[in-house]
């Protein structure tokens, strides 16, 4: 096992942004780690990173647990290294920053040279080596880091939204890169996104976090809304693009619904599954994810994603632009 | 006019004659100037790296002291330096009064809240990523706090030039601690002060124009290295 959580805690101003009472991690895997923002992603990377001490709660790693007031800490953060969401170069030359690890870990000089063009070559940065770090463009930091961090030799590679400021280009090139290091150096990759489509495509397996503790369901379709009851005492959820849902819960007044996107149900007729909760939309995209088809239906303004198993989709003949219907039965919502 | 045209000429034509007794001035001040600025780095950017980095309590406390002390007059680090190595002062038996020493002192006292101010403030802005990067590459304490200094060092250069000017331009340390002594305590600050009483007004405008140039070239220095280190 690479990591192992025990009721882990880290707590902001007395804002509690990680809660997590059990998570494991395995070795030479490429994991996503999901969730909106404010989902605790990334004290947890800088947790497992080393850099940032737990309030309380234990952390393995390797099967040993981490003393995070030990000078050995330094021992861990050498095989581990992470990847910031905006990266920050150092105020010198692209060469300079991806020697950088090199030169503390007293690597000889002529071995250096050999290393920092290699990795440089590697995530297409060669022709940058004696530009200035700090001229480069956002995607271009992003690749010079991984380069930094792969100097590292490291065991683990966290990053942190690797993809969330970088152009649509960079953003193939760092997956590559990403899918280049875990199969062909047999690095562990740990990354967070808020993106679904980009973990199932990328990670092996996905954890799912939501106000700083695993997630259950895959708390995707995540809207704010607003409780109302009617003269029948009917309790309904009304979104602000003005999608009614019905809904059970004791909670009133401003709320955040989460709609899970694996019981919804997509038909091309209106349905006789439930008389309530049935939405006229439009299939605007599809997108193909290993075992599923996700489907996202524009239903007046609100994007709600559905996961389809691929044999059903076969049988659905869909065709983008086209008028469905989406069921959202009672067990697919949760109420937080 | 024509009268001060005149000094600046007859300045102009001691500086280029390389005058002895001008030149003796010069070197005494430089000389110390640079070790009252290499003193006061030793310890003020140490100090404010302190500061910035370590959280304590009172800390804003601090901030607030060296910021007052940045306002001190020289004549009241005179008059306090001059209380402790007078023959009176608890220091008096070290002889220091009217000695290089003694303005050194003084001088380091005043620059001491300068350098540190400048270093705080210089650490303060630098990203916090700088410090996490260099301890996820693999950094330890001393390697971080190297790759910060180095971050922040046009900041902590800046602090540098600006003590360097204090020093080289203030009066009131060197004249009631050094005593002006001819040759051994007179500064170009002093000597401009006596000569002007005296009513030598072209030796006291040469030493202008001497600090003037002392202070042009120290800043075209600095300006070539940042504009190198800035890659």
């Amino acid at each position: 096992m690479l990591y192992e959580l025990k009721n882990l805690k880290k707590t902001y101003d007395q804002r509690t942004v990680l809660d997590l009472k059990k998570l494991k991690f395995e070795k030479n895997k490429v994991l996503g780690l999901l969730g909106p923002n404010g989902a605790g992603k990334t004290t947890l990377l800088e947790i497992m990173a080393f850099l940032t001490k737990p309030d309380a709660g234990d952390l393995w790693f390797e099967e040993e647990r981490v003393n995070f007031t030990n000078a050995k800490l330094i021992d861990l953060r050498r095989k581990v290294v992470l990847i910031q969401q905006q990266p920050i170069l150092f105020t010198t030359t692209v060469f300079k920053n991806v020697e950088y690890p090199l030169k503390i870990r007293k690597t000889p000089i002529s071995e250096r040279k050999k290393i920092v063009k290699e990795l440089l070559e590697l995530v297409g940065m060669g022709m940058f080596e004696h530009a200035s770090a700090h001229k480069l463009s956002g995607g271009e930091t992003h690749r010079v880091a991984i380069a930094q961090a792969l100097a590292c030799l490291p065991e683990v590679i966290l990053m942190d939204e690797p993809t969330a400021s970088v152009d649509v280009e960079n953003q193939i090139n760092i997956e590559r890169i990403i899918k280049e290091i875990n199969l062909k150096k047999n690095i562990s990759v740990i990354f967070t996104t808020h993106n679904m489509i980009q973990a199932s495509r990328l990670a092996d397996e996905t954890v799912f976090l939501f106000e700083g503790k695993v997630a259950q369901s895959i708390y995707e379709n995540i809207f704010s809304g607003q409780i109302e009851a009617d003269s029948n005492g009917y309790k309904y959820c009304i979104l602000h693009s003005g999608m009614k849902l019905r809904v059970s819960s004791q909670k009133t007044g401003s709320i955040r619904i989460s709609i899970d996107p694996c019981m919804v149900k997509l038909n091309q007729k209106e349905s006789g599954h439930s008389m309530y909760n049935c939405f006229k939309g439009t299939l605007i995209q599809l997108t193909d994810e290993q075992s599923r088809v996700r489907a996202l239906v524009d239903v007046a303004g609100t994007p709600l994603s559905v996961l389809i198993p691929k044999d059903v989709f076969k049988g659905l003949h869909l065709d983008l632009g086209e008028k469905v219907w989406v069921n959202c039965p009672k067990e697919s919502i949760d109420i937080f | 006019m024509d009268f001060l045209i005149d000094s600046f000429l007859s300045a102009l034509l001691l500086i280029w004659s390389i005058d002895p007794e001008l030149l003796v001035i010069v070197q005494v001040s430089l000389k110390m100037s640079a070790i009252s600025t290499l003193v006061a780095a030793v310890v003020g950017i140490p100090a404010g790296f302190l500061i910035a980095f370590k959280p304590f309590y009172g800390k804003r406390l601090v901030i607030t002291v060296l910021n007052t002390l940045l306002a001190m007059p020289t004549v009241v680090i005179g008059l306090f330096v001059y209380a402790f190595i007078s023959r009176r002062g608890i220091f008096g038996a070290f002889d220091l009064l009217y000695t290089q020493k003694a303005i050194i002192i003084g001088q380091v006292i005043l620059i001491i809240p300068i350098i540190t101010t400048f270093t705080i403030t210089a650490i303060n802005r630098i990203d916090d990523r700088y410090r996490k990067t260099a301890l996820t590459l693999g950094a330890n304490l001393l390697q971080t706090v190297v790759v910060i200094i180095r971050e922040a060092r046009f900041g902590i250069v800046a602090s540098i030039i600006v003590a360097f000017g204090r020093v080289i331009a203030e009066v009131g340390i060197s004249m009631m601690l050094g005593g002006n002594a001819k040759g051994f305590t007179r500064t170009m600050t002093t000597a401009m002060a006596l000569e002007y009483d005296k009513g030598e007004f072209v030796l006291s405008v040469a030493l202008g124009i001497v600090l003037l140039m002392v202070s042009f070239g120290m800043n075209i220095f600095f300006n070539y290295f940042q504009g190198k280190a800035r890659v």
